[in-house]
């Protein structure tokens, strides 16, 4: 049958079946399992023709069928499809079950259309509810992620409470730009920033060689969503699958979906959790012998204490505190959920606190138009500590480093003693306040609009709006009475606050149309418009010399205060056509333009394309190879982008004061007004298998990907008065390998065994640079840098060395470029690896998650700070030094600013991440009560790693860097050991 | 039918709606520089002078710990930045490194914010007078030729660029010897426009000036740094000439000049050469030598010292004072003062007036409680010996030993501590990477 006959019989029966009742009519109603409820929109096709029709509302259906026997084929994204023979015509009612298997479950493949799985071109990465929050709790969402999916990876900044993650997917891609993936919730644009308090002030981190304001330790914003109220995550790596999001999307997209009512009796859940958090180790103190302690300038027969120990090994218990309530009756459904969560950090007077309420209802009017709105209200504090780099003494980790622990630090009179490291590490701790405090509302409206609901020709229009809007305030006080203010030339006491706030929304329109052809074609075709809006205004005010024990900020003698604002604006369209034959070969193209105020020119369109094909050979006619239940491969090309940053076009002014008049000056940085966005491609190929009945599952993906017009800061000759000047001027290309495997072990009525393992690499390049080589994260080449450099990896690691401890044909051989470098590490990974395993028994659950992290090297100046102070915990140890004579603490102080070497580490490690095990109580045990379960869990209980550090997961200068990796004094990371209860009513 | 009229008008309303045009945003944090090119008003230029004097202060710090360190006055023994007694005792500077182009840096900030204020004067539209514009001139270049000459003693033998106005067109890298002459020309330039410009500054000036704020007066801190840059030139009949149009006064307060002030007040910047006494953290320290070599009751060692109980040791370098030239986080730096230009005068006189030379050394000395020159008075040698040995103590930490030293042809050893095996005398920085030289 060719298509042009197809069509016109299509048309003919249009036109005429209504005329001519040649057929005979099937009607009934279908269900759906697991609800009870008549089940609406589901597809009722004559197998082996294009006669078919949707279910109403009310689940009822009639059909006109030709001829007898014929077989029905009902289908509906998310459950099983299911077949009846009939031998005549008669009232058939049918009940769907939802899909158990992955390849069933739906994953995004436009931005208002889905698609099962099993049809997807790529290896869209999805978590669900269970893997998120089932084996332990999470503090946030950031946490939660870990070890979840393939490609990715992610990483603490600290141990202070209330998070602070970076999260890579499919390496760098880029070198000054945000590497941090788009956040979607519900289809809002959730803002993740890294907002810094303001305390350089206090701290001077930023004098000396490097002047980023990065080193706050602040935590980013996507951790205010509870990972609770989530029902599935999906996550688009690189841009063969983000090219639906465009300009926003060259970091991967993270595409939340949070909880829907569900039809059936409502549902009332209750949980208590009660967290015990622990150092997941400390370092100790230097084993000294007499002499050394009085070379150091301490006393005889000194008596020592263990400050680290005073401050961090302190067993702290937590709460999570959950109510939800969720159901669906008719036309309406609802989903109603509580958390708080109080959570006290290790170090005393720090903690996170968080509540967190939402409310999502869902509304039919009638057969053609529905909304659905969610909205989300967030109140958090966290209490994060003064921790990370300094160059004043001041932080408390800096100067624990330089504290010795024959010094007597306790108040006497209730007055601190200044202590020899210029600050009280005590004293910090009790006095001092760094404080973030977050009020949010994420809230979000969507309505489809059926304009036509044939059962072969589909038109619905989707409305969606999207609004995020937060309060950030952040508090720092350093009150007056602190030792090292204690001069009246000092600063004298010095107050923070900041003010920001955050306001995103976002508008969207599309049109999605279905058209089914008889010859089992049938085509997705949608287009659609968007308006997005972001406005960040951030207001610090310094307050220094306060009154007295004042904090107010007007309680000071001096006031500062300065403010940024970061507006933009960006539209465009997005157009997509998708073509499916019989579930067979699939394809897909599509195209998205964009522009936004963030570009040199406004209006100028950026195009990001997208094609891919996946092809299911199990459901040709020869494949014949029973072990093998599917086999797909599949091939996918998209284009994304990243903006530059709001300033990079703009020449400024900075604002100046001198003896009561205000003034200005030139910026350092030199305004590009062509700057344009980094473009990124990527070719993603791979093929999916399953065997044995689809007991083992496999998944094998290659990537390569380029980004091109590398958002450069590149340095200009400081004699014009300029620094720097952004410009585009790059490429950069990653290529990987992700395996994964899920696998049914063990699947009988009382016992199942689910396990799953994933396996990912990456591997970077700098292929073009139109600038020279240049140095960029980290603080000097002599403590280790990165060294951005054509045909080298964008994340090698390179310092300076001794040249009078090697010979001219070392040098020649290990700086074979003669610019003064050896290549010391690379920050990325050999490898990951993640074991999910799943286990059963009767009323027993048992989960864990392994995470093995191979190789990638941090750079560790905690330890170099130590042993300049001579309090390191290996001090006395030996065997760093290669000729064997210096012990580790005196030939890492020997190596200092000459070589970096021994600073640079290993950051690999094994990771006992999640653990589990639950009882669920037998029914009826409590009158009320469906069903109750009880458990215990841990987070992080196993750390195996060889770095001479608290934990290798860590970054000075937060997430935002390519140098996430850098290491000065960190607030230490915890394990947890969690009680649960769970009550179902 | 009906469906495909739906469907076209509801696709074509959609990607309609995505032709919006957006609004270019103007930057809402600052005003751009290129804002500043054409028809500024008086308002404008009156921002970027006053920038100008303020501007000067940024990371001032680093030029004068750089080069006290390279001279020997004092170390820094935090222990914060350990560069500071690695790389800047030993080199070799790094030519990326923050000790290099920090202070660099900061200069030609200078250099180009008297660039775009005297733009700025020339294409306003605030209906100046040539006397008015004149006084911008005079002013901005003034400053600019100070920045220069700064920066110049820096780079030395490595030279620097005297022409900067445009990033893509930067004038070429010239000797030290020519970069003085640049200076000078500039610097008489500057003069002459003060000369015809009218009495008064269209802007205000800070307290810093107060003495040097009508042009007239302005004019004599010109000639005094003319005076500083022909004294480099060697040429001591013009370094005379010009000192007599300077505010060099015998009889004056050794404290009166030009200066840099500061304030705690929203975005006015401290002194950060203050340093706490007896603080931990803060022990930027004078080596033993220039206090074992005072002369008995000097009273500017108990002035510019303070003894840290028990002294500190870094990096295998001790010391036991701390340097306290700056009272407060406030105290103002000058820019130069009357001290200096008497010693100018002393060691211009030298070799043909060697009596007003000792009269001068005279002055400096007694104002620290010192008795007059004992020394042979008609020993050239001898004389500049003497004046060298003042202006060592009378100008500590304000950026003179290291360049003294050097002009004179006694940067060695012998004036150099060199406290540790590996320490070295470096006698310039290196041009900066950036450069691209």
């Amino acid at each position: 049958m060719n298509n042009t006959f197809s069509l016109k019989l299509l048309l003919f029966s249009f036109l005429f079946i209504p005329l001519l009742t040649l057929g005979q009519q099937v009607t009934g109603k279908v269900m759906d399992g697991t609800t009870n409820l008549p089940l609406g929109g589901v597809t009722v096709i004559v197998k082996g023709t294009t006669t078919g029709t949707n279910t109403d509302f009310d689940g009822n259906f009639s059909l006109q069928v030709d001829s007898f026997p014929a077989t029905l084929v009902f289908s509906s994204l998310g459950f099983e499809t299911y077949e009846e023979r009939l031998t005549e015509p008669r009232v058939l009612n049918v009940t769907m079950q939802e899909s158990k298997t992955a390849l069933d479950e739906i994953v995004i493949t436009g931005l208002a259309s889905t698609t099962k799985r099993s049809n997807s071109a790529n290896a869209v990465a999805s978590v669900s509810a269970e893997e998120l929050t089932g084996v332990t709790v999470q503090s946030g969402l950031d946490g939660a992620l870990y070890g979840k999916f393939n490609g990715a990876e992610i990483k603490a900044n600290s141990g202070a409470p209330g998070g602070g993650i970076s999260m890579r997917l499919r390496g760098v891609t880029s070198i000054f730009g945000d590497q941090q993936p788009l956040f979607v919730v519900d289809g809002v644009y959730v803002d993740n920033s890294t907002i810094g308090l303001g305390n350089n002030v206090v701290s001077l981190a930023s004098g000396g060689g490097n002047t980023s304001t990065n080193q706050d330790d602040a935590s980013n914003r996507i951790a205010d969503i509870d990972p609770d109220d989530i029902e599935s995550i999906e996550i688009l790596k690189g841009a063969s699958a983000a090219a639906i999001y465009g300009s926003r999307a060259a970091g991967g997209v993270v595409i939340i979906k949070t909880k829907r009512g569900k039809q059936g009796k409502p549902v009332v859940q209750f949980s208590q959790v009660v967290g015990f958090r622990s150092p997941t180790q400390l370092l100790g103190i230097r084993d000294y012998t007499e002499q050394q302690i009085i070379d150091l300038g301490g006393p005889a027969n000194a008596v020592l204490r263990d400050y680290e120990a005073e401050l961090f090994d302190n067993t702290r218990v937590s709460s999570t505190t959950r109510f939800s309530t969720s159901g669906a009756k008719e036309n309406t459904d609802y989903f109603f959920g509580v958390t708080h969560r109080d959570e006290p950090g290790l170090v005393d007077n720090t903690g996170y606190r968080k509540s967190s309420v939402r409310l999502n209802i869902g509304q039919k009017f009638n057969e053609w138009l529905d909304l659905y709105v969610t909205s989300n209200y967030i109140n958090s504090k966290s209490d994060r500590g003064f921790f990370n780099n300094g160059n004043a003494n001041r932080t408390v980790g800096y100067a624990l480093a330089f504290t010795y622990p024959w010094e007597d630090l306790s108040p006497v009179n209730g007055v601190y003693p200044q202590g020899g490291a210029g600050s009280n590490v005590l004293e910090t701790v009790a006095i001092t306040t760094n404080r973030e405090e977050v009020n949010r509302f994420i809230g979000s409206a969507t309505s489809n609009i059926q304009i036509l609901s044939e059962s072969n020709n589909r038109l619905k229009l989707v409305l969606e709006g999207g609004f995020d809007q937060y309060t950030l305030r952040t508090t720092s006080i350093f009150p007056r009475s602190l030792s090292y203010f204690s001069d009246p030339a000092s600063l004298g006491g010095v107050s923070i606050s900041g003010t920001t706030i955050n306001t995103n929304y976002n508008l969207s329109a599309f049109l999605v149309h279905n058209l089914d052809l008889d010859n089992g074609l049938s085509f997705t075709t949608q287009v659609g418009s968007f308006y997005q809006n972001f406005d960040r205004n951030t207001v610090t005010t310094v307050a220094t010399g306060l009154n007295g024990s004042q904090t107010n900020l007007g309680q000071s003698t001096n006031v500062s205060t300065s403010q940024v604002i970061r507006p933009q604006e960006d539209t465009g369209f997005f157009v997509q056509e998708e073509i499916n034959w019989n579930d067979k070969i699939i394809g897909t193209i599509g195209i998205r333009g964009d522009k936004s105020t963030n570009n040199g020119d406004a209006n100028k369109m950026y195009y990001y394309p997208k094609a891919n094909l996946a092809v299911n050979l199990q459901n040709f006619d020869f494949w014949k190879v029973d072990e093998i239940s599917y086999l797909k491969p599949r091939i996918a090309y998209g284009e994304s982008g990243r903006f530059s940053n709001f300033n990079d076009r703009f020449t400024l002014m900075n604002a100046q004061f001198i003896g009561g008049q205000s003034g200005l000056s030139p910026g350092n940085l030199s305004g590009n007004a062509d700057i344009g966005p980094e473009r990124q491609s990527e070719l993603e190929y791979g093929i999916d298998f399953g065997l044995f009945d689809r007991r083992l599952n496999f998944e094998v993906s290659f990537y390569n990907k380029k980004i091109d017009d590398l958002l450069i800061r590149s340095q200009v000759p400081t004699s014009s008065g300029f620094t720097t000047r952004v410009v585009n001027g790059g490429e950069l290309e990653n290529k990987g390998i992700e395996l994964a495997l899920n696998a049914t072990v063990m699947e009988k009525e009382d016992f199942t065994w689910n396990a799953s393992f994933k396996w990912w690499k990456n591997k970077s390049e700098v292929t073009r640079l139109d600038v020279p080589s240049f140095t960029t994260g980290g603080f000097a080449a002599s403590l280790g840098t990165f060294l951005i450099q054509e045909g080298q990896s964008a994340t090698q690691i390179v310092g300076t060395f001794d040249p009078s401890a090697y010979t001219a044909e070392q040098i020649a051989a290990l700086d074979p470029e003669g610019d003064g470098f050896f290549v010391y590490g690379n920050a990325e990974p050999d490898f990951q690896m993640t074991w999910f395993n799943q286990i059963s028994y009767k009323n027993f659950d048992f989960s864990f998650l392994w995470h093995w992290k191979k190789g990638g090297d941090n750079i560790n100046l905690s330890t170099l700070l130590y042993d300049l102070a001579g309090t390191t915990w290996d001090y006395n140890d030996f065997g760093l030094d290669p000729s064997g004579q210096l012990s580790n603490g005196d030939y890492r102080a020997s190596q200092a600013f000459v070589n970096p070497d021994p600073v640079i580490e290993d950051a690999g490690y094994l990771k006992l991440r999640e653990i589990g095990i639950f009882y669920n109580l037998p029914n009826g045990l409590i009158k009320y009560a469906d069903k109750i379960r009880v458990g215990i869990s841990g987070r992080n209980l196993i750390n195996i790693f060889d770095y001479n550090s608290y934990d290798p997961e860590v970054s000075n200068f937060g997430n935002n860097v390519l140098a996430n990796n850098v290491e000065v004094t960190p607030y230490p990371l915890s394990k947890f050991v969690n009680l649960h209860l769970n009550v179902t009513f | 039918m009906k469906n495909n009229i739906i469907k076209l008008s509801l696709f074509s309303l959609i990607l309609f709606l995505s032709g919006c045009n957006l609004d270019e945003i103007e930057n809402p944090n600052a005003p751009t520089v290129g804002s500043f090119g054409s028809g500024s008003s008086q308002a404008d230029v009156q921002l970027l002078a006053v920038g100008l004097e303020a501007i000067m202060r940024n990371d001032l710090a680093f030029h004068y710990d750089t080069v006290s360190i390279l001279g020997r006055e004092y170390y820094d023994l935090t222990g914060v930045d350990p560069r500071y007694t690695q790389e800047l005792l030993k080199g070799p500077l790094d030519n990326n490194g923050f000790l290099t182009t920090r202070a660099y840096a900061a200069w030609y900030k200078v250099v180009q914010s008297a660039n775009v204020l005297i733009n700025a004067v020339e294409n306003s539209s605030a209906g100046f007078t040539d006397e008015v514009k004149n006084s911008y001139y005079g002013y901005a270049k003034t400053l600019k030729a100070y920045a220069l000459l700064m920066v110049a003693n820096r780079q030395f033998t490595n030279g620097i660029r005297l022409e900067v106005e445009d990033l893509n067109n930067l004038g070429p890298f010239v000797s030290y010897t020519e970069a003085l002459d640049g200076i000078m020309t500039l610097l008489n330039e500057a003069n002459t426009d003060l000369a015809n410009a009218t009495d008064d500054f269209d802007f205000p000036i800070s307290s810093g000036f107060d003495g040097f704020n009508t042009t007239a007066t302005y004019s004599q801190f010109n000639r005094a740094i003319a005076a500083r840059t022909a004294l480099y030139q060697g040429n001591n009949t013009m370094v005379l000439s010009l000192l007599g149009s300077s505010f060099l006064d015998l009889n004056g307060d050794l404290f009166d000049g030009p200066a840099h002030i500061f304030g705690l007040t929203g975005n006015d910047i401290q002194n950060t050469q203050f340093h706490v006494p007896g603080q931990s953290g803060q022990e930027f320290m004078i080596l033993d030598g220039w206090i074992a070599d005072a002369e008995p009751g000097d009273t500017r060692v108990t002035e510019k010292s303070f003894l840290l109980p028990g002294g500190t040791t870094f990096d295998d370098l001790s010391a036991q004072y701390q340097i306290a030239v700056y009272d407060s986080n406030v105290d103002p730096v000058y820019l130069i003062r009357n001290e200096e230009l008497i010693l100018i005068y002393a060691e211009a006189n030298i070799g043909t007036n060697n009596s007003e030379s000792v009269n001068a050394i005279n002055v400096v000395r007694n104002a620290a409680g010192l008795g007059n020159y004992a020394g042979d008075q008609n020993d050239p040698d001898a004389l500049l010996d003497e004046v060298l040995n003042q202006r060592r103590y009378s100008l500590l930490a304000e950026g003179h030993r290291w360049i003294d030293l050097r002009r004179l042809n006694r940067l060695n050893a012998s004036n150099i501590s060199l406290d540790r095996p590996g320490d070295n005398v470096i006698d310039a920085f290196p041009t900066p990477f950036t450069e691209n030289q």
